[in-house]
């Protein structure tokens, strides 16, 4: 019987092959885009999670009024590992901000993530250098490179004996011993391309020094509330014990918390957990896609079920059960959804580059511990039910004396839920067009919007050297502006690029505000571009310039409401500040966020490190200022050293944009791939259709219709289903879009063009389809349709 | 062989109700070949349709042999139809995907004959048929009467003791009609029941008692005296 089932499945799919390439077509496309978002969600939601203390492993974080930190005090680790017992290991790390060289005679690297960690903290996260992980003795550190790096450090090198390897510049390097090489894990929390090993960090610092980050792996089972809530009393007394809440202040204004790994890489607690809303989204609209799919697979293979019908009525009679004939439809759609997936690995197999590429990942299908091997086979019982069961359920219901009788119709039966499935795809992809149009009328905006300062021919020089004193850097400054194409350059401690700079208590006009605190030298306003409102910009004329004058943005001038800035007071960080100038607001932070207020100083004693150099470079002399710079740099920032390594800032500005762009290609592609399948869907629904009325056609025909007015009668009811489709899906895009650009403070407002557009295009889209579909059956000989029958 | 009485069927439609059947009573003897007649919508496809366990009466009782069947669930009914009864309808039914083996092989399938005795099988009946060079075509490469015979070795091939036949020459001409007539005149002669729907006196002159339906009635029964004398 299987035999014989299996021949009428394989003769039925090879009589249809157009509807049954559709079906399998559009099932594989929709499959792809899922398996490579289901690929994705899992990679982006197993960080660690090969680690054996999975489970166990906290971050201690402290809360602020008005933000989250991870950042927390050394003293504070070891109070927790001598107070409780549930507590079996506690590791501190400390991440280095600076580039490093490390050089030997056959090359240079340069490290970029640098950590410091405690030999516990690397037992806990697994961390095993090449020859296993040693525990150090006494201060001892080891220090380990990851793998390329020694590579290019040693190309010759075949033992796994410590070598010598020196740091920084030529001119004034340091050495130092590396003890080997490691293989850092890129799907971990924790990740760095050279690590040195210690037995403890920040020994000597007290509680004023939060400048490590503090995992805890606690016995399996504890309670992790009451455990957070013992912490933070301990962190509280220890605060008090040590002096650092004074009497009479709040005591709890930081606390601290725990935050579980499993947290960490998506939605920590300090930080944002907008990587987790994207994926969220994406997980969604990859749903939405496949279950699109199905009810293509579902609706195509009820519009097919009359061709079925006596093949039901005719084994009915001769004594089949109704569950053999469901089984056989469902083991039918089964084998086109096994096809479908074999089809999509390989589709995925050939967008994957793409996908990594948009979403800087590093993914891949055929690799033996991939989770897909237990996923695929879900998905495939999974999309076979959903696309199966309806079809298969309608088809094996049919009542033989009704088919046999000769001219049964199921139109009638399915018509309300054939018609509800399409109006849904429909429904979906203008979602998607009107969606995309949005994001891309914001992203237009954000592109040509003027953002109050100029990021382009800047150029960002790294530089592990700080210059908080303007005399520091005069020297530095004096060379860079010797070359010829060099307008202007400066040094700051944040970039223009999102960065998030500290804030500060400043008093003014009576009024108490916090104010971002941005630590400048002179000409960087001059070297961004950035415009004066009112009173003057930094000058080395002005003595007092470098010891308390400030500048205020138009927004701090805004929450002081100062009526007359200039020559006023701000007092902030124990400083008398002097107002000399008002700056126009500009986005330094991207379009998502208002421009807080600021103030700009020289001298900030509660300040950062100034470490970022800019160079406003004339546009046509680009080329020869970075030659020049390159070739010169070792005398202008002895340091730094040989290797003069830049930026361009309007990349690193336009990196804000990175997520609203990732946003967008998704959108492209959901859109495009719901119009297909959608599509897909109407023209082998539409020849159905057609198909179903030729007998109807040839009879109007005769009767003296003409070409248009059979268009038009064929065409009639898509066109209502997409209306209605369009009709729906208006306001569900306008509260979806209006959400998304609510992310943003500066932003475009919602027009009714992009609803339009999508309606037309699926209007058009569907005219064309049904019409390309109808044209056959218009132009064919009424007499032959009529003989047929 | 079979015992109908005070059978009654009622279509409900949303408009009206159109009683089909209004009790009938009906016998019919093993090995007997009967007619049914009368003008169209008169009930004679309901009546098959209900003896062939396709349909549910509203009333009545259906005695096959000594079974009751109108009190099988439909798990039973299927069953006892595959065992027991073959069909032939007016317009062939047979599967457009299947060939003319394949056809003829489902019913066997269904039965659980194993493979090696279905090829003993429908080869026999294929042979019978005088179709035995299109066993490998499918229906739409037959012409209406070869479709029709197909039809009728597939209802013959499990040997059922009773066939049912609705309007089987309805789509044919008289010579390819003759053809399918004679056949199951064959097969009556070796034994099997059938009941057979016609609108054709010439094909009803084939078998050994006519009755004629009217509005779900029967109104009258004629013995074919020809027919029968024939046999003697
Ligand atoms: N599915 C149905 N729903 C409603 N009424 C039905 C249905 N099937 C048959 N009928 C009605 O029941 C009556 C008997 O129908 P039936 O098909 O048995 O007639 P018939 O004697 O076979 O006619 P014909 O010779 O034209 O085939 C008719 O009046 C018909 O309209
Ligand atoms: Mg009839």
């Amino acid at each position: 019987m299987f035999k014989l089932n299996l021949k009428i499945a394989l003769r039925n799919l090879w009589k249809n092959k157009g509807i049954t390439a559709i079906n399998v077509g559009g099932l594989s496309i929709a499959l792809a885009a899922f398996i490579l978002v289901m690929m994705y969600f899992t990679y982006e939601t197993s960080f660690d999670k090969k680690n054996p203390n999975y489970d166990n492993i906290y971050v201690v974080g402290r809360t602020f009024p008005d933000f989250k930190t991870n950042f927390t005090p050394p003293p504070l680790a070891k109070a927790i590992k001598e107070a409780f017992a549930e507590v079996v290991a506690v590791g501190k790390m400390k991440p280095s901000g600076f580039e490093f060289a490390a050089f030997t005679d056959q090359g240079t690297v340069f490290t970029k993530k640098q950590l410091f960690m405690e030999y516990e903290a690397a037992k806990m996260f697994n961390i095993i250098p090449e020859g296993g992980l040693e525990k150090p003795n006494g201060t001892e550190t080891f220090y380990y490179l990851s793998k390329p790096y020694m590579q290019t450090l040693y190309p010759n090198k075949t033992d796994n004996k410590p070598e010598i390897v020196s740091f920084g510049s030529k001119a004034e390097p340091m050495s130092g011993q590396v003890k080997g090489s490691i293989v850092p894990n890129p799907h971990s929390n924790i990740s760095f391309d050279a690590v040195s090993i210690v037995n403890e960090i920040g020994a000597g610092e007290s509680y004023g020094y939060p400048n490590y980050y503090t995992y805890i792996q606690v016995k399996p089972g504890t309670d992790i509330a009451t455990l957070e809530s013992k912490i933070n009393t301990l962190y509280q007394a220890e605060l008090k014990k040590n002096g650092m809440i004074e009497e009479g202040e709040n005591a709890t204004v930081t606390t601290a918390f725990l935050d579980p790994l499993k947290n960490q890489h998506l939605r920590p607690k300090a930080g944002n957990d907008a990587n987790y809303k994207v994926l969220i989204a994406l997980s969604l609209l990859g749903f939405a896609i496949l279950i699109i799919a199905c009810i293509n697979f579902t609706n195509l293979s009820i519009a097919q079920a009359t061709k079925r019908a006596k093949e039901v009525g005719v084994k009915k009679v001769m004594g089949a059960f109704r569950y053999q004939l469901t089984a056989q439809f469902l083991i039918e759609i089964l084998v086109q959804c096994f096809i479908a997936t074999l089809l999509s690995l390989v589709i995925a197999e050939i967008i994957l580059p793409q996908f990594n590429r948009l979403f800087l990942v590093d993914l891949t299908i055929w690799q033996i511990d991939n989770d897909l091997i237990w996923q695929l086979p879900i998905i495939l019982v999974f999309i076979t039910l959903i696309a199966g069961y309806y079809p298969a359920m309608v088809l094996s219901g049919f009542k033989p004396v009704a088919v046999l009788k000769g001219n049964f119709q199921t139109s009638r039966q399915t018509y309300w839920l054939r018609n509800s499935l399409l109006v849904t795809q429909f429904s979906v992809a203008v979602i998607f067009i009107t969606g995309l149009l949005i994001i891309n009328s914001q992203l237009k905006y954000m592109r040509t919007q003027d953002v109050g300062f100029n990021p382009n021919q800047v150029l960002r020089v790294k530089n592990i050297v700080y210059f908080n004193d303007p005399e520091k850097f005069a020297p530095i400054k004096e060379k860079i502006l010797k070359v010829p194409g060099v307008k202007a350059t400066t040094v700051a401690n944040i970039l223009p690029d999102g960065s998030e700079t500290g804030s500060n208590g400043y008093t003014a006009n009576g009024t108490q505000a916090s104010l971002d605190f941005i630590d400048v030298d002179y000409d960087y306003f001059e070297t961004l571009d950035i415009k004066l409102k009112e009173g003057r910009l930094f000058s080395a004329e002005f003595k007092g310039d470098a010891q308390n004058a400030a500048i205020l943005n138009e927004a701090a001038v805004a929450r002081f409401g100062l009526k007359d800035p200039i020559g006023k007071v701000v007092r902030g960080c124990n400083t008398d500040y002097t107002i000399v100038g008002v700056i126009k607001d500009f986005k330094a932070n991207g379009f998502e966020k208002a421009v807080e207020p600021s103030i700009y100083s020289i001298n900030n004693p509660c300040g950062n490190g100034k470490t970022e150099i800019m160079i406003k470079v004339d546009e046509n002399q680009m080329a020869a200022v970075l030659a020049t710079l390159k070739a010169n740099w070792k005398d202008i920032n002895k340091r730094d050293g040989d290797n003069f390594r830049y930026e361009f800032l309007d990349e690193m500005y336009g990196k804000l944009f990175k997520k609203q762009e990732q946003l967008q290609s998704v959108f492209f592609a959901a859109a495009m791939l719901t119009i297909l399948i959608a599509i897909l869907g109407l023209f082998a629904f539409a020849k159905y259709i057609t198909n179903g009325r030729i007998k109807e056609i040839a009879v109007r025909k005769i009767l003296g219709a003409n070409d248009l007015q059979i268009f038009k009668l064929l065409n009639t009811s898509f066109f209502y289903m997409v209306m209605i489709a369009n009709i729906i899906s208006w306001p569900l895009a306008y509260i979806l879009t209006k959400k998304w650009l609510e992310t943003f403070v500066y932003r475009v407002d919602i027009s009714a063009l992009p609803f339009i557009i999508s309606g037309l295009i699926t209007v058009l889209l569907t005219i064309v389809t049904v019409t390309l579909q109808a044209r056959a059956a218009v132009k064919a000989n009424p007499v032959n349709a009529l003989k047929y029958e | 062989m079979i015992t109908i009485e005070n059978l009654e069927k009622v279509y409900k439609t949303e408009e009206i109700e159109t009683t089909a059947l209004n009790g009938i009573n009906l016998h019919v003897a093993t090995g007997e070949f009967v007619s049914i007649m009368g003008p169209s919508g008169c009930g004679k496809s309901t009546l098959l349709n209900v003896m062939g366990l396709l349909d549910k009466p509203e009333s009545g009782s259906y005695k096959f042999i000594d079974t009751e069947l109108l009190t099988l669930n439909d798990r039973e009914r299927s069953n006892f139809r595959k065992r027991n009864m073959g069909f032939v309808f007016q317009n062939f039914n047979l599967i457009d995907e299947l060939t003319v083996f394949e056809n003829i092989e489902l019913p066997l399938i269904y039965n659980k004959v194993p493979a090696g005795e279905r090829k003993k099988l429908v080869n026999e009946i294929i042979g019978r048929m005088n179709i035995v060079n299109r066993s490998g075509h499918f229906p739409q490469q037959l012409s209406g009467g070869q479709q029709q015979r197909v039809a009728v070795a597939r209802a013959l091939v499990t040997k059922p003791k009773l066939v049912l036949a609705d309007e089987p020459t309805g789509n044919l001409d008289s010579t390819h009609g003759n053809e399918v007539m004679e056949l199951l005149c064959e097969l009556n002669e070796t034994g099997t029941t059938i009941v057979m729907v016609t609108h054709s006196s010439h094909d009803a002159s084939f078998s050994n008692r006519i009755i004629n339906l009217k509005d779900g009635h029967v109104i009258s029964e004629k013995i074919n005296k020809g027919k029968t004398e024939e046999l003697i």
